[in-house]
């Protein structure tokens, strides 16, 4: 603020103080005028009502003061009389990096010793599955669903059947979370319609799931193509996290219309990197409840954090 | 002291004074507290990385206040932990000044948005656009299936963009008429989610640039 606008601002400040304060001295002892009956003379309703002049009470007289008082308590402690810092020199900045503070001092201990356990036996301690689930249900859950059981509109995974797309280790689940993934499956429109329906059938034939055979047939010699990514066994591969075709999971639909959509037009899922806005501390037991899923042992055991 | 006591007759008995009084002593807040930040507006300049919107954004920008989105979302974070815990880091002056208007807001039905940028895919924002619940089941925000069917206006974008150059906004005439090939083909729902996936992502002031009683905070 400039320094005309701050002296802008205290000249308001202290004409306002200055007309209130001095109506508040001058109001109560100016003499008014009164009649022999006590009134002011001023009359309504062809004078029945009288204006009676009475002394302020004592109660208002106080409790106005006082908000003089605090007033200009306010002004010299706090920012606000022009470009007055205030003799406390608060800001809320500082308070914001005081409060971050105090909750990292409360959370520190247990934080520190989260750090000590690798994510699958942090997965056995309650605590931090408890805390991971709220984590989870805040960032997480708008896509993968509140109970991580996926969508497959997004090819969000389900986070629960222990079917991993790039891993299921505490370390793989760590980088998914803070650095995120971007599936990569490209169209194949250009093979033709008639080997995209084979190709899905051969697709679905490989969990068993209702298919066309002699269109499966034809599908399978085409299917060396994805055999680069999905494997020539179409068990996927978790470095590229190509889907396993086998299992009879499906990110984005088992049936025929969505596996021919999968293939013709191609999918790219995205999952956004974490680690700006959680941390590494937050994606841990995030990824503690992630694996905890899985594996059955949410809070049963003793926590690690206690051995 | 009776003497005074005419001066306080005449304000009563004046009804047209009384209220040329009281609209002075009413104005002095105001004029305290609005003027001096409405003056100096003009000094705050953009953060680094906070560019003019391109023209896709731009539209989605202006679709954003059509709908109305900042009725239930604001686009300001409080120095408050548990606001910077949940949306990053908190909202500063210089990262709104090509906000025109700006989209602080205060009134919070859905959650804040001013980092959502990134947080979600581009999949998931025309999804949860055309329909909250495919993504969120407990939402309750509305759907807005029309935008996908909606085409952009090229030319009504690009007389935005020199309305906002008069403004002070530093398009280059280049910025202008690239809008047509920047728009082709785009629809209301494609410039919506490139606003809404440009928010916050390339301005949160970093914690040391950011000197405590400055930012814009008066």
């Amino acid at each position: 603020m400039s320094a005309f606008w701050s002296a802008w601002v205290m000249f308001l400040i202290v004409l306002n103080l200055g007309i209130t304060l001095f109506l508040f001295l001058w109001g109560q002892r100016v003499e008014i005028p009164t009649r022999a009956d006590g009134t002011s003379g001023h009359v309504w309703a062809h004078g029945v009502l009288r204006e009676g002049v009475r002394r302020l009470p004592l109660w208002w007289v106080l409790l106005s003061a006082s908000m003089f008082v605090a007033g200009f308590a306010y002004l010299a402690l706090y920012p606000g009389f022009g470009r007055s810092r205030g003799l406390l020199g608060w800001t809320s900045h500082d308070e914001l990096a005081a409060a971050t503070q105090r909750n990292d001092a409360v959370l520190g201990d247990r934080m520190q010793r989260y750090s000590l356990y690798p994510i699958e036996e942090l997965a056995r301690d309650g605590g931090a599955t408890r805390m991971g689930h709220v984590l989870f249900e805040d960032n997480c859950a708008a896509c993968h669903g509140r109970e991580a059981t996926g969508n497959p509109l997004l090819g969000a995974p389900n986070l629960a059947d222990n079917d991993w797309l790039y891993g299921g280790d505490g370390k793989a689940i760590m980088t998914s979370i803070l650095d995120g993934r971007h599936g990569v499956m490209p169209p194949w429109a250009s093979l033709g319609e008639d080997n995209v329906v084979s190709l899905a059938n051969y697709v679905l034939s490989l969990s068993g799931a209702a298919h066309d055979d002699a269109r499966a047939a034809q599908g399978k010699a085409l299917f060396a193509t994805c055999a680069a990514c999905h494997g020539a066994e179409g068990k996927g591969n978790p470095a590229l996290g190509a889907p396993n075709l086998t299992d009879n999971i499906w990110l984005y639909g088992g049936d025929l219309a969505s596996v021919e959509e999968s293939i013709r037009h191609g999918r790219g899922g995205v999952m956004p990197a974490w680690r700006a806005r959680l941390g590494e501390n937050d994606a841990r037991v995030i990824a503690a409840w992630i694996y905890s899923l899985s594996h059955g042992n949410a809070g049963s055991g003793a926590p690690a954090a206690a051995r | 002291m009776a003497r005074g006591y005419k001066y306080f007759e005449a304000i009563e008995k004046h009804a047209g004074l009384l209220a040329v009084l009281t609209a002075i002593m009413v104005s002095i807040g105001g004029l305290a507290e609005i003027t001096p930040m409405f003056m100096e507006a003009n000094k705050v300049q953009p953060a680094a990385g906070v560019l003019p919107y391109d023209a896709l954004r731009l539209a989605g920008r202006d679709i954003y206040v059509r709908e109305g989105c900042y009725l239930c979302h604001s686009q300001m974070i409080r120095a408050l932990r548990f606001e910077t815990q949940r949306y990053g880091h908190y909202s500063v002056a210089s990262e709104s000044v090509y906000d025109r208007p700006f989209q602080w807001g205060s009134k919070r039905t859905g959650p804040d948005l001013a980092r959502v940028g990134g947080k979600y895919s581009d999949v998931w924002q025309r999804l949860h656009l055309q329909d909250p619940r495919k993504v969120v089941p407990d939402s309750n925000m509305p759907g807005y299936p029309w935008l996908e069917k909606t085409p952009l206006d090229a030319a009504d974008i690009q007389a935005r963009m020199r309305v906002l150059r008069m403004l002070g906004d530093p398009y280059v005439d280049a910025d202008i008429a690239g809008a047509p090939a920047a728009l082709a083909g785009k629809n209301e729902l494609d410039a919506l989610v490139a606003y809404l996936q440009g928010l916050g992502v390339k301005n949160e002031p970093a914690a040391a640039a950011a000197p405590a009683g400055d930012g814009g905070t008066p």
